[in-house]
């Protein structure tokens, strides 16, 4: 219906909330409050003297209600007026929005690189098609965000230093809200800095990636190698009801492997993936096989990109209504599930005929891999059970060894996290009681080969004084890169 | 009339009866208002489809209840970092970050600072009321002294802080190009009001830069007042201390208009210098005359001399040779001044652990290095050392070859002492035969593809330490 230039108000009185600011607002004082209440609202709306109005239009901008004071379409008569003629059949004229499907470029076979841990994780993240990186400098991840520093300008990219990690999770939950690939780089302190944001990231369903490099701790600890983020990446999200697919590589190809499959994840679930390293696998410079393809990321249909197709969405972890927060809470327990169906990994190395078992991950599965090596050398029959999913914990592979194996040795730079996973893996699919032992060095050292050799030794012969880890100091690596 | 609001507010209480066409806010909100001067600029400068607005927690948390724009909710505080993210990922958007005074500046001060700072053309819309709305009237930063909230109920003094100015601490930024403080008291004022939020978005719209107004908005409600009341409160008490008016208003050219991300392949794998060119193979074997498997080496020195470099050579050497090798830089907390070291292991099938606690070689370069780890190296191995600064080297395992090369007597020769790890690796190479010489030089070649003066110098160094070991290594009795 045609609006004239200077249009004469309108008002349905059920949406007037009777402020009388349009009152104060009006020079000709033809707006006065009624004096009977309107039964709906049980408010007394204003009523306006349209022969004494001259159309000033001074009321419009008084009025705090989108739908309250309406410039009057011409012809309007007087009696009841149809919402209709104000208000469209559907809330909004936005499009129905539609996915603009990623597209995998194929790439031609390159050499092997030597490539440390973290630029390994940087070069598959732009491979994955991330131009977006968020992040605070923090040893020892630092290095993987200076080289998308160097390299996201040479494809017109973006690399943002954030004030903090605080905001840098902000950063990529817009991005990521935009529906584009983004991560960052970041190491235990600053990881907990991130919990807020990956909670609201889950909330919201909203993909990013995660790379911590994780380091010693309790507090400023040390910058040296741990894997005592463990329980923060498994069950500690942030607030409320978290989960995200947690990878834990342990070569610089993994690094590359792990990282794009990271991207992949994080769309498909709309979640963020966590990718955790050890300070020293972060440093390790190793060969790395490029992929044959790389991906050129599209746009979701969920996604708000501030364009017309995605007008219409919303991302919000808000569900006010206690009803809605427990169907969206049902909606994320059941993406879950489909996780920890579809996405346990893990890499059994020499399991098959294992009576032994050593559990371990990131880098002290590198050490545990050469205690292997050397006892089956000596003829024992042990195997390496390397999770690669932390989250969902991989017991599906798990299980079926037990059958056979006497026990579980596992093996961690750190005070029990993974031991505490597998546990409770183990305790959800009621497997029976295994025999579970441990050998833990923490602070920066790493557990060495010849130390799980040693203890692997200890467990087979039935020593039961074999459960204090090792301290021979030769044995171990310090590290700590400036 | 099409606006930007939605013709039905679907997400409000489910659209339900009054809901879907009433506010949540209270009756005489100056968020209404400013949500409608937003909402009729969006629709005057014809950017709806292109917009993305950021609600904020806070009175304004439902603000994607009203705008029909892409909405994005954000955490306390954080919606500067977010509409960052969005402004980024697509900077034809038109990105809004709505805020009120607990939200941006309390919990979101370092939020917003940087991203103000940061100038790209965005637009905020800072509603200041100078109380918590939504948690029920506690003191926000903007509260004025002696003002009475729920947690500062015998009135603001000094002890709970004193009142921030937001608009000119925004305006004293490098940043932004427009700020301005705004009311919406009276006609005036809320022509001003809609006038600047207006210039703000238009700003962004053509791409100048960062526009922000702070508008001093009644809450009636947690004032206990009457809306006419709330504005005179305003109008009165709130004015003299916040200053209504233009804070900054500079002139600017369009300036954002970055290129699209690249996803071509050609240009990202140059970016990441990968080759599709084969490197040659020079050797015909393991070196297992070192070991079966895996050879442990250890290259020690102290920062500058150039260990990292020929440790990171020797790993790249033995994947060019079709091994699996790994170097790790290690640089103990004594390192400031002290020794930088690194671990290569070169493996036959897979390098398994990538320390080298026991090598089979040492490389070191000045006598703490060779204090430190010559003791560690394995029966059978050896210890190659710079001469020039170590004029004794001291006794070790009788099964452990030493053998001193002056790296840097030759290196300075040379004309540059900094060679002296390319020295190193020379003789390095002679006396474990690891590879053959051109495998290392190779590796050398490419990692300085366009330097070649110091590639003919480096070659040249190699050589005179390769030379300077006349004594090949034999096999380790290990
Ligand atoms: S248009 Fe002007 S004169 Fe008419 S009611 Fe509104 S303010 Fe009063
Ligand atoms: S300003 Fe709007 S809501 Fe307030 S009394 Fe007038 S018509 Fe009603
Ligand atoms: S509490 Fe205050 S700011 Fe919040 S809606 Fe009510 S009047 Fe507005």
């Amino acid at each position: 219906m045609p609006v004239t230039m200077r249009a004469k108000p309108f008002l349905f009185p059920t949406f007037c909330k009777a402020c009388g600011r349009c009152i104060e607002a009006c020079p000709k004082d033809c707006i006065e409050m009624s004096t009977e209440i309107d039964p709906v609202t049980g408010l007394t709306p204003v009523v306006i003297d349209l022969e004494v109005c001259n159309a000033c239009g001074l009321c419009f901008t008084a009025c705090p209600e989108p739908h309250g004071l309406l410039p009057r379409p011409e012809g309007l008569g007087a009696g009841e007026v149809d919402p209709s003629v104000f208000f469209g059949p559907r809330p909004s004229t936005a499009p129905v929005p539609e996915t603009i499907p990623d597209t995998r470029v194929p790439l031609p076979s390159f050499e092997p690189m030597v490539l440390k841990g973290t630029h390994a994780s940087a070069v598959g993240a732009l491979l994955a098609g991330c131009r977006h990186f968020f992040g605070y400098p923090i040893t020892p991840s630092t290095e993987g965000a200076e080289l998308m520093a160097r390299l996201l300008p040479e494809l017109d990219g973006f690399f943002v230093q954030a004030v903090s990690e605080v905001a840098a999770v902000n950063m990529i939950y817009g991005c990521g809200g935009a529906g584009l690939p983004s991560m960052t780089f970041t190491s235990s302190p600053g990881f907990s800095l991130m919990l807020e944001g990956i909670s609201y990231m889950i909330g919201a369903e909203i993909p990013g990636v995660f790379v911590n490099v994780m380091r010693g701790g309790p507090g400023l600890g040390n910058i040296g190698p741990e894997q005592a983020d463990i329980k923060l990446v498994c069950r500690g999200l942030g607030h409320g009801n978290t989960h995200a697919v947690v990878l834990a590589p342990s070569t610089p190809q993994e690094m590359l492997d792990l990282t794009m499959l990271a991207f992949e994840l994080a769309f498909r679930y709309r979640n963020p993936v966590v990718l955790v390293g050890d300070g020293y696998l972060g440093q390790i410079m190793g060969r790395v096989e490029l992929p044959c393809e790389m991906v050129r990321p599209g746009i979701p249909e969920w996604a708000v990109h501030g364009d017309e197709t995605h007008r219409g969405n919303l991302l919000s972890s808000i569900q006010i209504a206690e009803a809605d927060l427990e169907a969206h809470n049902v909606h994320l327990n059941d993406k879950y599930r489909r996780m920890i169906e579809r996405e346990q990994r893990a890499e059994l190395y020499r399991c098959d005929d294992a009576d032994w078992l050593v559990v371990a991950c990131n880098t002290p599965a590198r050490m545990a891999k050469g205690a292997v090596e050397s006892l089956r050398a000596q003829g024992a029959s042990v195997g390496l059970f390397r999770p690669v999913t932390l989250w969902p914990f991989p017991s599906g592979d798990l299980l079926p060894l037990l059958d056979r194996a006497r026990g579980l040795l596992v093996v961690e730079a750190g005070s029990g996290q993974l031991e505490d996973e597998l546990r409770l893996a183990l305790s959800h699919a009621g497997a029976p009681g295994t025999r579970i032992e441990n050998l833990r060095r923490f602070g920066g050292m790493l557990p060495q080969g010849q130390d799980i050799v040693d203890k692997v030794i200890a467990l087979a012969h039935g020593d039961p004084s074999c459960t204090a880890p090792s301290t021979t100091t030769s044995h171990a690596t310090a590290m700590a890169p400036a | 009339m099409h606006s930007a609001f939605y013709d039905h507010f679907a997400r409000h209480g489910h659209g339900a009866g009054l809901k879907g066409h009433a506010t949540h806010y209270c009756p005489g909100c100056g968020h209404g208002l400013a949500h409608k001067y937003l909402a009729e600029a969006i629709t005057e400068l014809d950017v709806q489809d292109r917009t993305v607005a950021i609600s904020p927690v806070g009175c304004a948390v439902f603000l994607y209840y009203y705008f029909d724009v892409g909405n994005t909710q954000a955490a306390h505080g954080r919606a500067p970092a977010v509409a960052l993210g969005h402004k980024l990922a697509n900077p034809s958007s038109i990105v809004v970050s709505y805020q009120g005074d607990g939200d941006l500046a309390s919990i979101g001060l370092a939020e917003i600072l940087q991203v103000v700072q940061m100038g790209l053309p965005m637009t905020f819309v800072f509603i200041n009321n100078a109380i918590y709305g939504m948690t029920g009237g506690q003191m926000a930063p903007t509260t004025l002294m002696g003002q009475t909230t729920t947690t500062s109920p015998h009135g603001r003094d000094r002890f709970t802080g004193q009142t921030l100015r937001v608009a000119e601490m925004i305006a004293g930024l490098d940043g932004p190009i427009y700020v301005e403080r705004v009311a919406l008291f009276d006609r005036k004022q809320r022509t001003r009001a809609k006038r600047a939020i207006a210039k703000a978005l238009r700003l962004q719209v053509e791409n100048r830069g960062l526009g922000f107004v702070e508008v001093l908005a009644e809450c009636p409600t947690q004032l206990h007042m009457t809306p006419i009341e709330a504005e005179r409160w305003v109008q009165e008490k709130m004015v003299p201390v916040f200053p209504l008016g233009v804070k900054k208003d500079l002139t600017a050219e369009p300036w954002f208009t970055p290129e699209a991300p690249s996803f071509d392949a050609r240009r990202l794998t140059r970016t990441i210098h990968a080759s599709t060119e084969p490197a040659p193979r020079f050797g015909d074997g393991f070196p297992a005359h070192v070991d079966e498997h895996d050879v442990a080496i250890k290259f020690a020195g102290a920062g500058g001399d150039g260990a990292q470099t020929i440790a990171r050579l020797t790993a790249k050497s033995g994947i060019n040779e079709g091994f699996d090798a790994t170097y790790i830089p290690s640089y103990g907390p004594e390192s400031r001044g002290g020794t930088s070291y690194a671990d290569v292991h070169v493996a036959r099938r897979e390098v398994l652990s990538p320390a080298a606690p026991e090598p089979h070689v040492l490389v070191a370069f000045n006598p703490p290095s060779l204090e430190k780890f010559g003791p560690c190296v394995r029966p059978g191995g050896l210890v190659l050392y710079d001469q020039t600064v170590t004029p004794e080297a001291p006794r070790l395992d009788p099964s452990v070859q030493m053998v001193g090369v002056p790296f840097t007597g030759i290196a300075a020769d040379l004309g540059k002492v900094k060679v002296k790890n390319t020295v190193a690796l020379g003789a390095f190479q002679a006396a474990t035969r690891l590879f053959p010489a051109d495998s290392f030089l190779e590796a050398l070649r490419r990692s300085m593809p366009d330097d070649c003066e110091m590639a003919v110098l480096n070659e040249e160094a190699f050589r005179r330490g390769a030379m300077a070991f006349d004594e090949p290594f034999d096999e380790p009795a290990n």
